[in-house]
This record gives C-alpha cells, sequence and structure tokens, in this order.
C-alpha cells in the first residue's frame, strides 16, 4: 500500500531534462539538500500527488567556476564542499557564516541554494552574502520557457526576512561573489537559529580601510523568522567616517542602528536588539585598535 | 519505490514510500533496534547511521536518495574494530553515554575520528580543533554527558586510533 502512494521523484541530469519537467508537472516540489523539507512535522506521508524534482543528479549545479573578477558556485554545491574550497574562492566572512552551521554533518547535506532560499536555514548564508553584494542566478518559469536574471541576494528578502520570488516557480542555479573584498570582516552568529530563534542574532559587517578613510561598509543582521535588516543609510554614514571613530561617535551611531532597527521591525525582542548594538559597536571598536595600534 | 540498498552488509529490495525517511524506515522496514526515535527532522542527533561510510542524520535521508547505498547502522558497527578503539576511550574515561544515545554518540565520535584522521596534520601531529569538535558533538542533544567529557572521550578515542594506524 505504501509504495502505491508514493510522490513520483524525477531526477534530471541537465537544466534542459528539468526544463521538459516544468513543461510536463504543474507546480512540482524542487528538491535539493532536503534538510528543511524534511524537517516539516507534516512532511512524512507526503501527499502522493505533489511530483518531487530532485536536483541532485543536475552536474552543472554542483560547479564552482572562479574567473579573475568573480567567483559562481552552484546552488547544489553543499556548504561542507564550498568550506573545503580554499581561500581564493571565499571570503573570510562566508567561511565563517559557513562555519557556524550547526556541526559537519548537516554542513554535507544543506546546499547553497537551500541555504538562501529556506527560511530557517538560511540565515547565516544570506546575512553574509547580504554584504558581499553577492547576486543569485534566478531562472523563472514563465510563458513555458526559463527567463534568467541576476538578483542581488539582499533584495530577495523582505525587510521580515521572507522571499520575494513566490509569484512564479523559479530555480536559483548560482549564486556569483564579486573578488573585491573589503579588508575588515566579521560574521558573529549568537544562539542556534533553530532552538533559540528569539534570542539569535546574525551579524555580518565588512568594510575597506583606504589610509584612516572607512569606505565601502556593508551591514546585515539576521533575526530567525523575524527580520532581515539592511540598511543603506546606516552603510552611507559609516562609509565617511575617518577612523579612528571617537567613541561618542560610535555609541551614537550604534543607539541610531538599533533604534532604526526596531522602528522598522516590531517583532524584534529588546534583548536581540541589545545584543546586535553590542556586537555593531564591538566591530567598531575592533575597527579603532586596529587602525591605533 | 522499489529500493535496493545494503542494510548491515545485506543486500535487501525493500518496498517503501519515495520520501520515507531511513530513520524510519530502519525501524519499520528493516526492525533495527539500535535506532530508537524518530524526531522528525528535529536535529535530536539520535538516529545517526553511516550511509557509505559517511555519517549522516538519517531523519533527513529520503528513500529516493538511497539507491545502491551501504548503510551500516551501529548494530553492525559496534563490532568493528573501529568501534573498539571509541569502547575503550568510553572505559578509560570511566563514562559512557546512556543506553538512549549510545549507538549515535559512538557514530558521531566515529564521524569526527574519521575526519580527524583524513587531515594530514591531526594525523601526524595529533593536533585537534577542540572547538570544532565541541561543535560537532553537540549535534546529539541527548543531556546525559557533558560535551567536555565528550570531548575527552573523543580525543582519547583519537589517540587509540592513531596509536593502532601507526603500529599497522
Amino acid at each position: 500500500m505504501e509504495a502505491t502512494r508514493s510522490p513520483m521523484i524525477h531526477q534530471p541530469r541537465t537544466l534542459n531534462e528539468l526544463s521538459l519537467l516544468f513543461q510536463r508537472i504543474e507546480n512540482p516540489l524542487l528538491w535539493a539538500g532536503g534538510t528543511h523539507l524534511m524537517s516539516k512535522s507534516d512532511f512524512y506521508p507526503s501527499p502522493p500527488n505533489r511530483q518531487i524534482i530532485d536536483l541532485g543528479e543536475i552536474e552543472e549545479l554542483k560547479r564552482i567556476s572562479r574567473t579573475d573578477r568573480y567567483v559562481d558556485i552552484g546552488s547544489m554545491v553543499t556548504t561542507s564542499s564550498l568550506l573545503s574550497a580554499g581561500k581564493l574562492v571565499l571570503p573570510s566572512i562566508l567561511k565563517s557564516a559557513l562555519g557556524s552551521i550547526v556541526n559537519h554533518i548537516t554542513r554535507r547535506q544543506i546546499t547553497i541554494g537551500g541555504a538562501v532560499c529556506e527560511p530557517e536555514s538560511r540565515m547565516a548564508f544570506s546575512t553574509a552574502l547580504a554584504v558581499l553584494d553577492a547576486q543569485a542566478e534566478i531562472r523563472r518559469w514563465e510563458e513555458g520557457r526559463f527567463t534568467s536574471a541576476w538578483i542581488p541576494v539582499n533584495r530577495l528578502y523582505d525587510k521580515n526576512g521572507s522571499l520575494l520570488l513566490r509569484d512564479a516557480p523559479f530555480v536559483l542555479t548560482k549564486i556569483r561573489l564579486g573578488l573585491e573584498w573589503g579588508d575588515f570582516q566579521r560574521f558573529v552568529l549568537i544562539d542556534n537559529p533553530i532552538r533559540k530563534p528569539d534570542t539569535a542574532i546574525l551579524v555580518a559587517f565588512q568594510a575597506t580601510r583606504n589610509q584612516t578613510a572607512l569606505t565601502k561598509v556593508r551591514f546585515s543582521a539576521s533575526f530567525p523568522k523575524k527580520a532581515f535588516y539592511i540598511s543603506p543609510e546606516l552603510e552611507n554614514q559609516l562609509s565617511l567616517l575617518n577612523l579612528p571613530i571617537h567613541p561618542d561617535r560610535v555609541n551614537t551611531i550604534s543607539y541610531e542602528m538599533v533604534h532604526d532597527l526596531m522602528n522598522r521591525h516590531e517583532s524584534i525582542t529588546e534583548f536581540q536588539a541589545e545584543r546586535t548594538r553590542r556586537v555593531f559597536e564591538s566591530f567598531l571598536h575592533e575597527l579603532n585598535i586596529q587602525t591605533l595600534s | 519505490m522499489k529500493l535496493e540498498c545494503t542494510i548491515d552488509s545485506k543486500s535487501l529490495t525493500l518496498h517503501v514510500n519515495s520520501t520515507k525517511p531511513l530513520s524510519l524506515m530502519l525501524i519499520e522496514d528493516v526492525g533495527v533496534k539500535s535506532m530508537l526515535s524518530h524526531c522528525q527532522g528535529n536535529a535530536c542527533g539520535n538516529c545517526i547511521v553511516l550511509v557509505n561510510d559517511v555519517a549522516v542524520l538519517s531523519c533527513i535521508v529520503p528513500a529516493f536518495r538511497l539507491k545502491d547505498a551501504k548503510i551500516r547502522t551501529f548494530e553492525t558497527f559496534h563490532r568493528t574494530r573501529l568501534c573498539r578503539d571509541i569502547e575503550r576511550a568510553y572505559r578509560a574515561s570511566g563514562n559512557k553515554p546512556c543506553p538512549d544515545c549510545y549507538a549515535s554518540k559512538t557514530l558521531l565520535i566515529e564521524s569526527i575520528l574519521t575526519e580527524l584522521m583524513s587531515s594530514t596534520r591531526s594525523r601526524e601531529e595529533g593536533m585537534v580543533d577542540e572547538k570544532a569538535i565541541m561543535q560537532e558533538l553537540s549535534l546529539n542533544t541527548c543531556p546525559c554527558m557533558d560535551v567536555t567529557e565528550l570531548l575527552e572521550i573523543t580525543i582519547q578515542a583519537f589517540e587509540y586510533r592513531r596509536r593502532r594506524r601507526g603500529s599497522n
């Protein structure tokens, strides 16, 4: 009985085959690593009428390639294999973010595409990608064919951290990272985002120091199931500063950041906001220390 | 779906739902006694098995990803020399996991040892990253043992493994 009620599994080997499957199947369930899907309490038994497309056999999605200007990471690359890809491919902030994902056993199964698209597991990876100005190649299924577009990762989500691409079926095929990384990169994760979503915070910061001037500052913070925070105004404000930043100014900026954060995201607890402020402040103090030493 | 795989050295043909988690397959279709719970992917860490010699959480591996896979549960692993390194470390520390998580914690330690043995620096110089090991060990959430105790056991087992490999 059990076998006859199984959902049908399709395992395309190329993107062309995937395209053919999209023509035949309405609203398929795309399967990347499966860690998020299988952790849903109602996952099994799955409805037999929902057809599943397993992306695990498409070699094109498992490649990492580097040119002089950028690195392309296929969406089916696992976080574990990306971590072992080496310094030339991976900025330190991304390495910290990937390393913060629970453990090696789970990392072997979580894919980059899943980490960007699924709400609970994506936090660490997309928080770091947002400050790296990464772009995602999205292939939307519209009018019987795929149309491809590069979208900045920080525009993939709304302010609550929900994915914005729900209007048409899509496949995320690649993440592209430029190779001009800032010389100051930090990623901080406090508490487990899955087990303690009400206290966990994820913060990423990147800046370039040009003698004593701070340039190209990027800052993002994520709060599990609540918010995805980026503020171009704050980044612009920081990008005009000279180092060292006066401690009073650090204090003022950090409180302004928290004020803005709380205004935009009411669901964040004061505890999370204070944690974020202190982490943010510690980045600025660290920049000062490095400038003065 | 019809699934052909090898579980604990037995070649099996199973008729299972294509999305059935491996942990449930092992409990319901194979009758593996060391698999005690199915947490539905909540990462309790109590369902670790080896698939093609790689440790996985069996609650998040679906049947359709297991074609021709070689699955090893604690039931056959505990008869191997690899397991004896870990059991020796349990005895040396005078502490061991509770019956509920014994199988999983032992396989978790084994996956860490495999990882350490694959690193030249760890294998030859005995260097270990304690923080990384503690992060790995935290996968199993059973509170019967402190993570620092488990760390000691893991490092001890690693020493036994290195010595054994060195003498071979």
